[in-house]
């Protein structure tokens, strides 16, 4: 199972920088996602590892091997892609038997390999069937067939699900979660759905604006993001903005006027007095009718019941608007005034984004 | 829409259409005239003039040279149409528009314009009445026609999955062969329809590079109508008509087979 390294890799596309300067390795075995919205630099980062881009500065190396001038057909890459890909004029034996056939493998090694890949994502028996005739989630599967038979290094995925059902996803997420954990090949996988990066991967990269952001597990990233696009883009948050006012050990304190008080939380690193930070409340950290500091005033506006929880829509004296969840067992919310607290280690003081400059001098201390 | 409008519609829509189509047709029965002049309606039915066809070896060898010219041509024209329809897909902004621009000209200058050029350029070569001066001209007039149908398939062609076979190992011309061809092979076999079809039906270019030696089919119709107005020009004319409804009838049967599993891409 080999490792894949990228050091200082860079692409603009005239004068969008689509790929800062990024750093990254993948051990190897590894599934990593890419998350983050459109234009945020993954698919460019994918497709500099498949290469069918190149980059303009940087070297990708695959396990010893220096891969950044090979062409795509020497690297030896599985990619299962957004739409698939499949050829419409072969069936889909011979769609799978392509990556095999290019390889010059005899016959009977193609059936045999085919077969078997075929059997691995549930599709044996299906070899003389046409493309067309096959539903998207068995489209899907034949991609990833036609993918894992040439026994790749690499496997890149982009965003493969976007095609399918809500329903369907799901099942297909955990399908290739479990072939990950058999095959075990290191796997990058490009997608903006933030449950998907959860279910499926090891580390996830949070990108935005051609660069990562923060790169950690799926814990990591959701308990200490490192700043608040992170805990924007990855699980529901209440982000109040404010300003920094004290730092100090494992604590930062944030000023808020508009609520008339300071927000006490554990301070995310990069943190600076008298900057601009935000406080992060995610809903299941808020208690509800709590009595001991901090307690703030609020009114409790919209109450949904989603089983075994109760989603709570709260209403601040500045008339903005934050969500809380809580299990359903803990007594049912009222609407009308109440009052919010919660625990100060559950609260996350963060730099809002991260912005150019500060990365580009933390970039140049450690170079 | 008024049912009585609609009928009326209709009839005035298909006589359009049987003013446009018939005229072509009348030279089918005039063909199987018993009569030594072209007469309409045949004064009895005869195949004499079939005959008469198939035994001048003059006729037979303007049916040779015209397949000949007609299979040269469309081979060249194929070749070149669709080379140059992929290296315009690669292309973008102003020099692809002029290009193309360029590939269609022939469509655009006169032929007689085009048939004159020629004939001064190919006298000193050596090729005029010869059978690839023809093929030669003919190219021309046929490039338009593949770079326009092989081009619109190239369109239909979805580029990731060009990327997913190189991705799978192949090289550029295994790319080409196994992936790129077949799924234009709809434009490949209409340019290719068009071609056969322009080169058989050419005639000023012809006659300009004909000379003595080298009569397409058209060229010695041509000559034979203003000499004698025998029903074997009629014969010869039907020839044509059969090969256009056959050629077209094939791409309708194959283009179309072979368009779907495309179309279901996008």
């Amino acid at each position: 199972m080999r490792p894949v390294a990228f050091r200082a890799v860079e692409k603009s596309f005239g004068a969008v920088r689509a790929l800062r300067p990024t750093t990254l390795d993948i051990a190897g075995g590894e599934f990593l996602t890419l998350l983050g919205p459109s234009g945020s630099g993954k698919t460019t980062l994918l497709n500099i590892t498949a290469g069918y881009l190149a980059p303009d500065a940087g070297r990708v190396r695959i396990g010893e091997r220096d891969v950044t001038e090979l062409p795509a057909r020497k690297r030896n890459i599985g990619m299962v892609f957004q739409n698939y890909a499949l050829f419409p004029h072969l069936s889909v034996f011979e769609n799978v038997a392509y990556g095999l056939r290019s390889r010059g493998c005899t016959r009977s090694e193609i059936r045999r390999r085919v077969e078997e890949a075929l059997a691995t994502v549930q599709l044996a028996g299906f070899g003389g069937r046409a493309i067309r005739q096959l539903s998207g989630g068995q489209q899907q599967r034949v991609a990833l067939a036609r993918a894992l038979v040439i026994e790749p290094d690499v496997l890149l995925f982009d965003e493969p699900l976007g095609a399918l059902d809500r329903q369907l996803r799901k099942h297909v997420q955990l399908e290739i979660r479990r072939l990950h954990q058999r095959l075990g090949r290191t796997t990058i996988y490009v997608t903006h759905d933030q449950e998907e990066a959860l279910v499926m991967s090891d580390r996830i990269a949070v990108m935005r604006e051609g660069r990562v952001e923060q790169i950690g597990s799926g814990r990591d990233l959701y308990e200490r993001p490192a700043n608040s696009f992170v805990a924007g883009f990855l699980g529901e948050s209440n982000l109040i903005e404010g300003s920094v006012t004290r730092v100090s050990g494992d604590y930062a304190e944030l000023s808020v006027p508009a609520l008339g008080m300071a927000i006490r939380g554990i301070a995310a690193a990069g943190l600076a007095e008298g900057e601009p930070g935000a406080a992060l409340l995610r809903p299941e950290t808020i208690r509800i009718g709590a009595d001991t500091a901090p307690c703030l005033a609020a009114r409790a506006s919209e109450i949904v019941y989603l089983g075994e929880i109760v989603s709570v829509r709260l209403v601040l004296a500045d008339e903005r608007e934050i969500w809380c969840r809580r299990l359903s067992n803990l007594g049912e919310v009222r609407p009308g005034p109440t009052t919010l607290g919660w625990p100060a280690e559950e609260v996350r003081i963060l730099p809002i984004h991260s912005n150019e400059e500060t990365r580009e001098v933390r970039h140049d201390r450690s170079s | 829409m008024p049912k009585a409008v609609r009928i009326l519609l209709h009839i005035g829509v298909s006589a359009i259409l049987a003013l446009l189509v018939l005229p072509a047709f009348v030279v089918v029965p005039a063909s199987f005239n018993a009569a030594s002049f072209i007469r309409l309606p045949p004064a009895a039915f005869s195949m004499r003039w079939y005959g008469g066809f198939f035994q001048d070896p003059e006729w037979l060898s303007s049916l040779a040279t015209s397949a000949e010219v007609a299979a040269l041509a469309t081979g060249l024209s194929l070749s070149l149409g669709t080379l140059a329809a992929l290296g315009l897909a690669r292309l973008g902004g102003a020099l692809r528009t002029a290009l193309y621009g360029l590939f269609l000209s022939p469509l655009i200058v006169p032929t007689i314009v085009t048939a004159i050029a020629l004939y001064y350029v190919s006298r000193p070569l050596g090729l005029v009445g010869t059978i690839p001066g023809l093929a030669l001209g003919h190219t021309l007039l046929c490039l338009p026609f593949v770079l326009v149908n092989v081009g619109v398939s190239l369109h239909s062609l979805d580029p990731a999955l060009l990327r997913a076979a190189e991705g799978l190992g192949a090289g550029p011309w295994r790319v080409f062969r196994t992936v790129t061809m077949p799924i234009i092979a709809p434009g490949l076999l209409g340019g290719a329809v068009f071609a056969v079809i322009t080169s058989f039906d050419e005639v000023v270019i012809s006659i300009f590079l004909s000379g003595i030696t080298a009569k397409t089919l058209p060229v010695k119709m041509w000559e034979t109508i203003r000499v004698e107005f025998t029903p074997v020009v009629a014969v010869a004319a039907t020839f044509l008509i059969l090969l256009t409804l056959t050629l077209f009838a094939l791409l309708r049967l194959f283009g179309l087979r072979q368009a779907k599993p495309a179309e279901s891409l996008s």
